[in-house]
């Protein structure tokens, strides 16, 4: 049972995705591999190559992809610790189901084997012993609070009122020119307080450090900050 | 001993009183040139410290070390090859927290640094003390405060000069850390940098590439020789991304910061805080939802009150000195010795020329009002109020300074552009900043608008010429913004710098450079262009006329009528003489091949002619139409001229001449600044094709329609 400490977490993804598509369809092509990884072709051949170096599965190009004991065996352990995670999140964190299948996807290649039994331990618990009925009830009325209380927390830089001063907690990464920002001051930790507007237009003037910059509130939208 | 020349590099964010420091170091021993390749200014002069010879080089303001815009990338080349043996890094005391993030990226150069605090007096004053000693500890370099306005700390600031520069082995800055995973990444690639055996590796540490790289710098990252590092340098930034949630440029932005927060906390004590009582209150107002554009908007009135009308005074004695000029060299000419010589310097030389200086003041005081507001701070403001504006047609605040400038002269306009980050916006500034009726083709208008527009509509006709200039020129910026230059999605930023009361001496500077770029394009191209001129509005020239005006002259005076009356037939005679001669001339037979394609916008040869004077400079247009309406002196006065053209076109005429003038294709001067600005013949085709067209087909139709309605036919008096 013990984890093979030469596989890499993406090649688990595949061991999991094959076994699931064995599973569903009776057998697994690469094509079929390749749709559900969302990945190229030559990406999933070099996976299976990797997999099948290993013992984990038989494979020949133009015939489907089998699974060994070994291999089937081995993604019986990834698919329950995905399992399981997935179910500690949703039930017991209350996280939604997407969000709850992605942060297992994440989890379950770096958990040790003891801290997830202990998880399972706890989840199952919680969930069926009836000196924790108040437990669950607290739970059930606390979890959702606690994520929308953050969302509500964190406000983006172009709805912070005038005069209000914000710590700026996150700035999106995935904006053009974005290193301006980080010159000039704004990164995460900045105090920042609105000082106005423009007469028109959309430009916001912000008191960052000891000076005054303008953007545009559609940049501003992409700097997270919280009320201070 | 020291004959080498110490070189010092002022490095430092913008609006932090940099070039007063530097001023106050070189005094007026300064050299303005340009980086080739780019039009950023650069900046140097020799000054004696003690006994040390220092170059000293003004780099531009920036914000940080890298290659993200002009600014920047001219900064990092002098830093990088300019061989220089120290830094001068001035920070504005009152704002130490972001100034000293650049320093922190040039510790990483190992050069001797030296920190000046400058501005220290009003950070005092908002309650912020200083412990230098710690900084000098936290950051590995003396620190000297100054003032540089009022030259406080700057004997100071010249002994640590020289201390450094004596010193054989001076102190190194102190170089951030940036974090396990990073300060590992930055060892490993600094190893793969030193194998390379690069030269540029001599002067500055491998440290320095291989944080550039980290941080995927444009320039670093395009250089073929760390080609092979790019690979390794993109694993190490994702696995750093990974390990810390964020990319590595802002995770080290981070760090920076962090380094420096903690250096501020220590070494910065406040006793309570006062903010700037006198900035915030003119802000509120300035910039204030209702006042703002109001108040920019007198502003701009006010800078062209003091331009036009205090212009005037010395303008009227410019034009009476040329005027005088003539008529003395005329005087002592010896009679018909080198006719042909007199009549080049009289007419050629001094008529064109002189009629250029002639609006020198103008452009001394509009420079000077620009540099003021630009020294206050305010032009910032403008940029702000107006940017909703501008937006609309696609640029940003920041375009609307360069255009504004326009209304001066177009080349240091374009010249202004360098400070839009935006490549796609500086690129559709320049292309729509010649529409911006500049000081040059005020002239025409002052010719043409007095000779035809009654008193009360003549100060609307000006405005109108300006106005339809910014409206054509904000047109063509939105067709082009959402054409060829759609946006590039890049996030904007400007800083507004705290009012200020700038200092006399960097006024004038500024003023001077400016006024220096005009005149250097007055003194050679026009005086080129005005000799061209006269050459083709002498030659072929006419000896045989239709009728043999001498003896039609004689006979008339000869008639025994009334004294007036014989002054007017000769005046007439001797017009009609001059009008063959130049039809038969070369500007004459050019003016008639265009008049026919000129006709459906109302001008004649004689406009069509001036205007090819006009393409090689927008002033010569005057001069042009001047020589081409001489009765017999070629320096007549502008009331003549104007006597001349009312008798000759209807006022739908003259606004036509106006409108074409204002929309067709930039002087010559201008061309080339664009063809160095954006780097490409291409968009300088461009540019006169779409200036050709505008011009002709705007003309077209209001000519047509205004022929067509009978509009401007009679005179608007």
């Amino acid at each position: 049972m013990a984890n093979n400490p030469l596989i890499s977490s993406s090649l688990e993804d595949y061991l999991e995705a094959i076994a699931e598509i064995i599973e569903r369809n009776g057998h697994a092509h690469t094509k079929d591999i390749a749709d559900r990884l969302q990945v190229k072709m030559p990406s999933v051949t070099n996976a299976l190559q990797a997999l099948s170096a290993r013992g984990l599965i038989n494979y020949q190009s133009h015939s489907p992809v089998e699974l060994t004991s070994e291999g089937a065996e081995m993604a019986a352990v990834i698919r329950h610790r995905h399992k399981v995670l997935k179910r500690f999140f949703a039930e017991v964190l209350k996280i939604d189901p997407e969000s709850s299948d992605a942060a297992a996807c994440r989890i379950e290649h770096v958990i040790s084997e003891t801290a997830l039994s202990r998880i399972v331990v706890l989840a199952e618990a919680i969930a069926g012993r009836e000196d924790c009925a108040p437990l669950r009830a607290y739970l059930e009325e606390t979890m959702p609070k606690i994520c929308a209380e953050e969302t509500e927390e964190l406000i983006s830089l172009d709805k912070l009122p005038k005069g209000r001063a914000a710590v700026v907690v996150r700035v999106a990464e995935n904006l053009r020119g974005l290193k301006k920002f980080a010159d000039l001051g704004l990164v995460s930790g900045t105090l920042l307080q609105v000082e106005g507007r423009a007469p028109f237009g959309d430009l916001l003037r912000v008191r960052v450090m000891g000076s005054s910059l303008s953007l545009r509130a559609g940049d501003a939208m992409h700097i997270w900050v919280k009320l201070a | 001993m020291e004959q080498r020349i110490f070189r010092i590099a002022l490095a430092g964010n913008p609006n932090c009183g940099k070039t007063t420091i530097f001023n106050q170091l070189t005094g007026t021993r300064q050299h303005v040139g340009n980086y080739p390749g780019v039009t950023v200014e650069r900046k140097s002069g020799f000054c004696r410290i003690g006994d040390l010879q220092t170059e000293i080089v003004d780099l531009p303001g920036i914000y940080s070390l890298s290659s993200s815009s002009p600014e920047e990338k001219v900064a990092f080349r002098e830093l990088m090859n300019g061989d220089i043996d120290m830094i001068l890094n001035v920070i504005d005391s009152g704002n130490a927290q972001r100034n000293l993030y650049l320093t922190t990226q040039l510790a990483e150069l190992d050069l001797p640094m030296l920190l000046v605090f400058n501005m220290i007096d009003d950070a005092e004053q908002r309650g912020l003390h200083f412990d230098f000693r710690k900084f000098e500890g936290f950051f590995g370099a003396p620190v000297v405060p100054t003032v540089g306005s009022t030259g406080v700390g700057m004997q100071e600031l010249r002994d640590a000069i020289v201390a450094i520069a004596r010193e054989p082995n001076p102190q190194r800055p102190v170089k951030p850390k940036y974090g396990p995973k990073t300060d590992q990444a930055i060892r490993a690639l600094t190893e793969e940098v030193q194998v390379l055996q690069r030269p540029e590796t001599r002067r500055i540490p491998a440290r320095y590439f291989a944080i550039k790289l980290l941080e995927c710098d444009s320039e670093i990252c395009a250089r073929p020789e760390f080609a092979s590092l790019l690979a390794p340098a993109a694993d190490w930034r994702r696995k750093i991304s990974t390990r810390n949630g964020i990319n590595s440029e802002t995770l080290m932005a981070d760090y920076r910061y962090g380094v420096i927060a903690g250096a501020c906390r220590e070494a910065i004590k406040l006793s309570n805080e006062r903010r700037r009582q006198l900035s915030d209150s003119i802000d509120r107002i300035a910039t204030n939802r209702f006042l703002g554009l109001p108040i920019f908007l007198l502003m701009m009135y006010l800078v062209f009150m003091f331009t036009f009308v205090i212009g005037q005074y010395p303008m009227d004695a410019l034009e009476w000195f040329f005027g005088k000029l003539g008529d003395g060299i005329n005087a002592v000419w010896p009679v018909g010795s080198a006719e042909f010589l007199r009549r080049l310097l009289v007419e050629g030389v001094i008529g064109g020329v002189g009629g250029v200086l002639v609006f020198l003041p103008n452009i001394l005081l509009l420079f000077l009002a620009i540099a003021f507001l630009e020294g206050t701070g305010y032009m910032a403001r403008a940029a702000f109020v107006m940017d909703g504006f501008m937006h609309m047609f696609g640029l940003h605040g920041k375009s609307f300074i360069p255009m504004l400038l326009g209304f001066g002269c177009s080349v240091p306009a374009i010249m202004a552009t360098r400070t839009i980050e935006s490549e796609r916006d500086r690129l559709t500034t320049i292309m729509v900043i010649p529409f911006m009726s500049c000081g040059a083709r005020l002239p025409i208008y002052s010719m043409i608008i007095p000779a035809f527009f009654a008193v009360k509509y003549q100060a609307l006709m000006m405005w109108l010429m300006y106005l339809i200039g910014v409206v054509v020129a904000l047109g063509c910026a939105l067709l082009l913004k959402s054409t060829i230059f759609r946006g590039d999605g890049e996030v904007f930023v400007m800083e507004l710098p705290p009012y200020r009361m700038p200092t006399l001496q960097s006024i004038v500077i500024q003023m001077w450079e400016r006024a220096v770029m005009y005149l250097h394009k007055a003194g050679t191209l026009i005086l080129f262009a005005s000799v061209i001129l006269f050459f083709i509005n002498t030659f072929p020239e006419k000896t045989v006329f239709e009728t043999d005006y001498p003896a039609e002259i004689a006979a008339l005076e000869a008639s025994g009528r009334g004294e007036e009356e014989i002054a007017a037939g000769v005046a007439a005679l001797k017009g009609d003489m001059q009008n063959e001669k130049l039809q038969y001339s070369t500007a004459g037979r050019i003016g008639k091949a265009l008049a026919t394609v000129l006709a459906p916008i109302g001008f004649d040869w004689r406009v069509s002619s001036a205007l090819i004077g006009a393409f090689a400079a927008k002033e010569v247009f005057v001069a042009q139409l001047g020589i081409l309406f001489s009765v017999e002196d070629s320096e007549a006065s502008p009331a003549m001229l104007q006597e001349r053209l009312r008798s000759t076109y209807t006022p739908l005429q003259a606004f036509c001449i106006m409108l074409f003038c204002l929309l067709t294709i930039p002087c010559i001067a201008t061309m080339a600044i664009v063809k160095r600005e954006t780097n490409s013949w291409k968009l300088t085709g461009f540019q006169i094709l779409l200036y050709t067209v505008t011009a002709y087909s705007l003309t077209f139709v209001v000519f047509q329609v205004g022929s067509l309605l009978r509009i401007g036919t009679g005179f608007l008096q």
